[in-house]
């Protein structure tokens, strides 16, 4: 099953039936005895140049998915293709290869560099890795890459340390960038910062990806911020996708209960948000992945769950333009309008004001980035 | 059980009336200042920070990561180093300067009067006891009731909490908890003694949207129900929107602008706030590229001269090299700028 937009060209990225299974115990003979299905049969399409995001609850699987289409984990099942190769059938070393091609962000910019090292010998080692560049020009190619991330290419002597969390988002985007890969897989990529440097790491993904046609999968947890960046996104529950479609549609009319909860409990930055959670809110909290419910895995908590669900099952049901939900019954849920509530539109002194702080600071010391 | 209903079997405490003033202000904070004393230099984490918290109402604190939102709070609590961190000010509390009680008085308001929910659950619970009997622990120093009554009570207050299965789970230990129930269960120890102040210092950051949903109905509901008081120290301005009454913003040490929400969010007098709100991704609204404020906090071991924002500030103006003071702009509405009232300003780009 695949879902494809209704671009012409051909997907980028292909991930069809992907599983991934933990197996947390076993017999003393090695038979699984209990196991997570962190990831349960997904399939769906990348296009190049696209941001595809996914959300989902805590533990929902949305890292162990965003790695096992990079085969940092193997998939228990299913295929990953890349470009044209299937990458989950080649052997380690022409992984190795095709790793360029594909590149994970993710949240810890402290954790992510390595505190002894250059900030141009990190952005410097995937170059070396995947012999992008001639070792002559390696040099040169560093201090590109720091100016395409917004730093200068002075900055390439200095050690994180001297840095700001934006700026080390940064060297990590740099470097992530080095083997000129087509994807990005950003997990949580700027949910460790402040808003004004998430607003800056965000604006600088959104201009390379114009100037590079990179494409993203982008995982968060934060659905403003997937909003403000993705033109498709997945919704994820206990390892299953329930509804995957353009980002305008699932924000403005979400079929799956799922998505409605999870749209309707987002605090929102503005007045007269009117909230209305009661409506859409689940029930309980998450169950075990480990044991997850049978049939629609959302019946025990799902507001307009009926006897039938126990035992339907999960496929999703595509509409004409690729929306694709797994309530069995979406049909027949009641009409959503306006989930997210009007907010009061901001005074257009106030946007002049936000304007300002695009133009370049007045003379004086000038900001680093 | 449903969110708008109290927990059952138990009695509503009697007030101390004289723990608010007649405006309403429970806690009135002036002019805090805290530095912590280093090897060779002295950083001013909280520099003449001001504020008055009110019966039943929330103030929410904003402002970038490192300006002194924690170290403000935990100072009010009297739970700073005291080897290293100089505190000077004035905290106000039913009629007494928390800086000047003793440390025995202080104990009996600390999670009595005033409670607090930390930003790490897991270091504030002690791993050798279930939860159960940590909550009830709570309850039986505050409320004159057997030890059975104390666990029931504590089962109560789990469920009220959201923790599915809450019997169950209260003979857990804090380990066997994921880290968004150890964070609920936080939340039931500081709200079981009814404090009349509560201070929460980024109580919903680790949990899903879904959960804090419900958690922060449930300080609403605290706040209506008890006249619980309540500082919510978070950086998500769309908690503040929805769960506050009144907003300070900090930056470096300082209060820079406070309002009401209402106030704040139609139209901020700061600078710096205007930065935030539009760096802020909108769901109603399309918005092509956020506002990035550039540059970065200034080192608070040797702070600027003047206003602290103008390194950052698009609207820096010679005076700006002055320290600017809190000037009032519109009936409880102030901000430390000297350009305000910004209306004005627009005009110029
Ligand atoms: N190496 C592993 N061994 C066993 N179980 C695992 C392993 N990695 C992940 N899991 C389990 O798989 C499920 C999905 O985890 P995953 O980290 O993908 O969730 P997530 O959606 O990224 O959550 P978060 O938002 O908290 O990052 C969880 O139940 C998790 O406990
Ligand atoms: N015990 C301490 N000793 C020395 N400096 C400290 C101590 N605690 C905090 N600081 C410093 O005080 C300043 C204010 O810290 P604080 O924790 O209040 O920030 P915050 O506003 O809560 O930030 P965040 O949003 O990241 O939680 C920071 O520069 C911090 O490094
Ligand atoms: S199939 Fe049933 S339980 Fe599942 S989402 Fe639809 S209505 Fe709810
Ligand atoms: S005082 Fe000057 S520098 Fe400071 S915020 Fe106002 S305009 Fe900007
Ligand atoms: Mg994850
Ligand atoms: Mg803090």
């Amino acid at each position: 099953m695949s879902f494809e937009t209704t671009s012409s060209q051909p997907p980028l990225l292909v991930a069809s039936d992907v599983s991934k299974h933990f197996t947390l115990r076993r017999t003393i003979f090695g038979r699984p005895l209990t196991k997570v299905r962190a990831v349960d049969d997904i399939s769906f399409s990348l296009q190049p140049g696209e941001t595809l995001a996914i959300v989902g609850e805590s533990g929902c699987g949305k890292s162990t998915l965003g790695r096992v289409l990079m085969r940092l984990i193997e998939p228990s099942a299913g295929a990953v293709t890349l470009d044209g190769v299937e990458l989950t059938a080649l052997s380690n070393r022409d992984m190795l290869a095709q790793r360029s091609k594909i590149q994970l962000v993710f949240q810890d910019p402290y954790a992510s560099l390595n505190p002894r090292m250059t900030i141009g010998q990190t952005v410097g080692e995937p170059l070396m890795l995947h012999n992008v560049v001639p070792k002559a020009q390696r040099a040169e190619r560093v201090k590109e890459l720091l100016k395409m991330v917004g730093l200068r290419p002075e900055h390439a002597s200095r050690y994180p340390h001297e840095f700001s969390g934006g700026q080390r988002q940064r060297v990590v985007i740099a470097r992530a960038l080095a083997s000129e890969p087509k994807i990005l897989v950003c997990d949580e990529a700027v949910s460790a910062l402040d808003v004004s440097i998430q607003a800056q790491v965000l604006n600088l993904l959104k201009s390379l990806q114009k100037k590079l046609g990179l494409a993203y999968i982008f995982i968060s947890h934060d659905l403003s911020v997937v909003k403000h960046i993705a033109d498709r996104v997945a919704v994820m529950y206990l390892g299953k996708v329930v509804e995957l479609g353009e980002t305008r549609k699932i924000f403005s009319t979400p079929r799956h209960p799922y998505t409605r909860a999870l749209l309707s409990a987002i605090p929102a930055a503005h007045l007269g948000h009117g909230r209305d959670t009661a409506a859409h809110a689940l029930a309980g909290d998450l169950p075990s992945p480990i044991d997850p419910p049978s049939g629609c895995r959302l019946h025990t908590r799902c507001p307009h769950a009926r006897p039938e669900c126990k035992a339907v099952d999960m496929s999703l049901d595509v509409e004409a333009d690729g929306h694709a939900n797994a309530c069995a019954f979406w049909k027949e849920l009641p009409q959503t309008d306006d989930l997210l509530g009007k907010g009061r539109a901001t005074d257009p002194r106030l946007a002049k004001l936000f304007a300002a702080f695009s133009n370049p600071l007045p003379e004086g010391e000038q900001a680093p980035c | 059980m449903d969110a708008s209903n109290p927990p059952p079997a138990q009695e509503p405490l009697a007030r101390d009336d004289r723990a608010s003033g007649s405006d309403g202000a429970v806690l009135t904070v002036n002019d805090l200042r805290v530095c912590f004393a280093g090897d060779r230099t002295t950083t001013t984490a909280v520099d003449g920070v001001s504020f008055t918290l009110r019966k039943g109402r929330s103030l929410g604190v904003v402002g970038e990561s490192g300006s002194g939102k924690s170290v403000s709070s935990l100072a009010v609590l009297r739970l700073l180093p005291t080897d290293s961190a100089q505190i000077s000010g004035e905290i106000l509390f039913a009629g007494q300067d928390l800086l000047s009680i003793g440390e025995k008085q202080m104990r009996n308001l600390r999670g009595n009067q005033i409670s607090m929910i930390f930003q790490e659950p897991m270091t504030s619970l002690n791993p050798s006891y279930t939860v159960g009997d940590q909550v009830a622990e709570t309850i039986l120093r505050h409320r004159s009731v057997s030890k059975a009554e104390a666990w029931t009570q504590a089962v109560e207050m789990l469920r009220l909490v959201r923790i599915p299965s809450p019997e169950t789970r209260a003979r857990q230990y804090p380990h066997n908890l994921s880290g968004g129930m150890r964070q609920r269960v936080m939340i039931a120890m500081a709200l079981a003694c009814e404090p009349q102040v509560l201070i929460a210092d980024e109580p919903t950051t680790a949990l899903d949207v879904t959960i804090q949903a419900q958690i922060l109905d449930l300080l609403e509901n605290l706040k209506s129900t008890t006249g619980t008081a309540i500082v919510l120290i978070t950086h998500d301005l769309g908690v503040v929107a929805e769960a506050c009454d009144d907003v300070i913003v900090m930056y470096a040490g300082q209060v820079v602008e406070s309002g009401s929400v209402e106030q704040i969010f139609s139209f901020p007098q700061h600078p710096y706030t205007v930065g935030l709100l539009g760096s802020l991704p909108r769901l109603d609204e399309e918005r092509d590229e956020l506002v990035a404020i550039g540059g970065t906090v200034p080192d608070m071991t040797q702070p600027p001269a003047g206003c602290r924002f103008a390194a950052r500030c698009p609207f820096r103006i010679e005076k700006c090299a002055e320290t600017p003071p809190m000037l009032e702009v519109n009936p409880g509405h102030t901000s430390r700028c000297w350009r305000t009232p910004l209306e004005e300003l627009a005009d110029e780009f």
